[in-house]
C-alpha cells in the first residue's frame, strides 16, 4: 500500500518498511544464511537448498490456514493430526479400488469435513476453538491409529503423480509457494480476507456491518483442515511411506510460529500470508543450519525454542512501534 | 421542510419494567433533534426501536409519512435509518476506506470478485470531501485517528451509504473541545444539506442546546419536555429534571 505517499521521504519509507514484520524477518534470515554459509561451506549447495525447502514447505502451508484463523481470533490445534490422518484415508480408499487421484480428493474431502465439524462445534455450541480442537487433536490421533492399526504403510500411485505430489525434490516448495500466492490474494484482495480481518479487529463492528461472521469462521476452519490434509499427503508422497504418528503438534506449532514470527497478531485483526512464508523460511534456515553445524540434538531444541521466543517477542514489540508510527497504511 | 420520521405513542416493556410509556417524537429533514435524559430514562430503548433492534409493544413509526414496520436492523437500514455508535462502528486495524466500504466493497475482475482498492480509495476520499471532513489520507488505519476523526468517519460512512435519518448515540462523549468542534461543525454541515434528519442522544445540556434545533427530555419512559433549542436554557431543563426527580422521590 505505498500509493498516495509520494511526498514521503525515502528515509521515512525505509523506516516504515523495516518496521514491517516481514522485512525484519527477511533481514534476520539473510543474516542467518550468510552466517551458516561462512561457518559451514555446504549451506548453499543444491542438495542443502533442497533440504531447506523441504523443511520450509510443510510449516508454511499449515501457516496459511492458521494465519487466517488467528486473524479472526480462532486457532486449530488439531491440524497436525489431520496431517497424519489424510494419507491413511487416501490409502484405504485406494485399497477398495478407487484410483489414486480420486482417493486424494476423497482424503481432502474428509479433512474438509473435519474442519466443518470443528467450525460447527465452535460456533454452534460457543466453545473456544482452543478447546474444540484440543479435543479433536486426541480424537483424530485415535482415529488414525485405529484405521492404520498402528502400522506405517507405503504410498501408492504412478511415478508421474508421485512426482507432482512431492517426490520431485522441489515439488513441495512449489506447492507451498502456489498456496502462499493464492492465499495472499484471498487475504488482501477478496471480501473473504477483508472480512476475516474485520471480524478479528472488531467483531461488533463486523456484525453491525452485516458480515456473515459464522460463515467466514467456519470457512477458515475448513480451509485450515484441508490444507493440513494436503500437507500430510505431500509429505507422505515425498517420503514414500505413511506414518500414523507423522506431523502432530510439532508441525502445527511450527505453522503457528511461522505466522506469529511473520507478524500475525495472536489477538487477531492483523497478519499477512507473506509474513507466514518468511517466518517459515527463517525457521527452516535455522533448523537446517544448526543441523549442519552438528549441534547436539538436545541443545538444538534449546536454541530453536529460544530463537522462536525472541522472534515472536520482537515482532509483538515491532507491532506496537508500528501502531505508534505517525503515518502508515502499512499493515 | 418535510417530515422524515415520526413515532407515535411507543410503548415498550421488558418483563415488569416499562421502558417506554407512550413516547411520541418527530423530526424533519434538515432538522436536528436532541434527546436528553438520564441513564435508564428510555433514550436507548427509543433509539433501538427506531433502528429496528427492538419492536414496540404498542405505537407506530412513520417514515416519510408512511407507517412502517421496523422488524430488524436491516429493514430499518433499507428505509435509510442508520445509527452511528462512537466506538462500536469501526475496525481499528483496517484503513479508512476499507472501513467506509465494509461489507459493501467495490469489486473488479468479473468472476474473480477482487477488491477494487483504487476505486474505494477514490470514492471514500470524495465522500469525505463532500461532507467537509479533512483527513490526510484515506489509507490511514482507523486506529491511528483521534476520537473525533473516528466519529466523523463513522458518520461519513452512514451518509455515503445513503442514510437519510441519522441517529447519533452520544456523539460528543469523552471528547476534548477541539474534537467536539469537529463533530459539531460536521452536524451543522449535514443539517445544511437539508435532506438528512438527525437525532442525537446526549448528556450535556448546554452542548445539545447549541447543536440542535429542538430538544426533548425523556424521563422514566415519558417525554416530560419538548421545545425549540433557541427558546430554551440549560437552567430551565435542569429545573424540570430536579422537579421530576423530587416528585418521583415523594411519590
Amino acid at each position: 500500500m505505498a500509493q498516495g505517499g509520494s511526498r514521503r521521504g525515502v528515509a521515512s519509507r525505509a523506516y516504515e518498511f523495516l518496521l514491517r514484520p516481514e522485512a525484519s524477518v527477511i533481514v534476520v534470515s539473510v543474516a542467518l544464511v550468510i552466517y551458516f554459509e561462512i561457518a559451514n561451506q555446504n549451506f548453499l549447495t543444491n542438495a542443502n537448498v533442497q533440504t531447506v525447502s523441504q523443511f520450509v514447505a510443510a510449516p508454511v502451508i499449515i501457516a496459511c490456514g492458521e494465519i487466517m484463523l488467528l486473524i479472526c481470533r480462532e486457532i486449530d490445534l488439531s491440524v497436525g493430526q489431520v496431517f497424519a490422518l489424510a494419507p491413511f484415508i487416501m490409502e484405504n480408499v485406494n485399497d477398495i479400488g478407487v484410483p489414486v487421484p480420486l482417493a486424494i480428493l476423497a482424503a481432502l474431502a474428509v479433512c474438509a469435513l473435519i474442519g466443518l465439524v470443528i467450525g460447527l462445534i465452535t460456533i454452534g455450541l460457543s466453545v473456544p476453538s482452543f478447546i474444540t480442537t484440543l479435543g479433536m487433536l486426541f480424537l483424530i490421533t485415535g482415529l488414525t491409529l485405529t484405521i492404520s492399526r498402528g502400522y506405517p504403510a507405503n504410498t501408492a500411485g504412478g511415478p508421474w503423480l508421485t512426482g507432482i505430489m512431492g517426490e520431485w525434490a522441489y515439488s513441495e516448495i512449489v506447492w507451498a509457494l502456489a498456496i502462499v500466492a493464492i492465499m495472499h490474494v484471498v487475504l488482501r484482495h477478496t471480501r473473504w480476507g477483508l472480512h476475516t480481518i474485520a471480524i478479528g479487529g472488531n467483531i461488533t463492528a463486523a456484525a453491525e456491518a452485516g458480515i456473515a461472521i459464522n460463515r467466514i469462521k467456519i470457512g477458515n476452519f475448513v480451509l485450515t483442515s484441508t490444507l493440513g490434509g494436503l500437507t500430510g499427503l505431500l509429505e507422505a508422497f515425498r517420503v514414500g511411506s505413511i506414518d500414523p504418528l507423522a506431523g502432530g503438534s510439532n508441525i502445527m506449532f511450527l505453522g503457528v510460529a511461522s505466522g506469529v514470527i511473520g507478524g500475525t497478531a495472536i489477538a487477531g485483526g492483523a497478519g499477512t500470508i507473506i509474513g507466514g512464508l518468511v517466518g517459515g523460511i527463517m525457521l527452516g534456515v535455522m533448523q537446517d543450519g544448526f543441523t549442519l553445524q552438528g549441534i547436539n540434538a538436545f541443545t538444538f531444541d534449546i536454541i530453536i525454542g529460544a530463537a522462536i521466543l525472541i522472534a515472536m517477542v520482537a515482532n509483538i514489540h515491532l507491532a506496537r512501534l508500528r501502531s505508534h508510527a505517525p503515518r502508515g497504511g502499512a499493515r | 421542510m418535510s417530515e422524515a420520521i415520526r413515532a407515535e405513542n411507543l410503548v415498550k416493556t421488558f418483563g415488569s419494567v416499562t421502558a417506554l410509556n407512550g413516547v411520541s417524537m418527530r423530526v424533519e429533514r434538515g432538522e436536528t433533534l436532541g434527546i436528553l435524559g438520564d441513564n435508564g430514562a428510555g433514550k436507548s430503548t427509543l433509539i433501538k426501536i427506531l433502528t429496528g433492534y427492538h419492536q414496540p409493544d404498542a405505537g407506530q413509526v412513520y417514515v416519510d409519512g408512511k407507517p412502517v414496520r421496523l422488524g430488524s436492523v436491516d429493514e430499518a437500514r433499507a428505509l435509510g435509518i442508520e445509527c452511528v455508535y462512537q466506538d462500536l462502528a469501526l475496525v481499528n486495524g483496517l484503513s479508512i476506506y476499507h472501513n467506509m466500504f465494509l461489507n459493501r466493497e467495490l469489486l473488479w475482475g468479473g468472476p474473480l470478485k477482487l477488491l477494487d482498492h483504487r476505486a474505494m480509495r477514490r470514492r471514500a476520499a470524495a465522500a469525505l470531501d463532500e461532507i467537509g471532513v479533512a483527513i490526510p489520507s484515506v489509507e490511514l488505519e482507523v486506529g491511528q485517528l483521534s476520537g473525533g476523526q473516528r466519529q466523523a468517519i463513522a458518520v461519513a460512512r452512514a451518509v455515503s451509504s445513503n442514510a437519510r435519518i441519522l441517529l447519533l448515540d452520544e456523539p460528543l462523549a469523552a471528547m476534548g473541545a477541539r474534537e467536539a468542534r469537529l463533530i459539531i461543525d460536521l452536524i451543522d454541515r449535514l443539517r445544511g444539506r437539508g435532506d438528512i434528519a438527525i437525532v442525537m442522544i446526549a448528556h450535556n445540556y448546554a452542548q445539545t442546546l447549541e447543536i440542535c434545533d429542538r430538544v426533548m427530555l425523556v424521563q422514566h419512559g415519558e417525554v416530560t419536555f419538548e421545545s425549540h433549542a433557541a427558546t430554551t436554557s440549560a437552567e430551565e431543563l435542569l429545573d424540570i429534571v430536579r422537579r421530576e426527580y423530587r416528585a418521583a422521590r415523594a411519590g
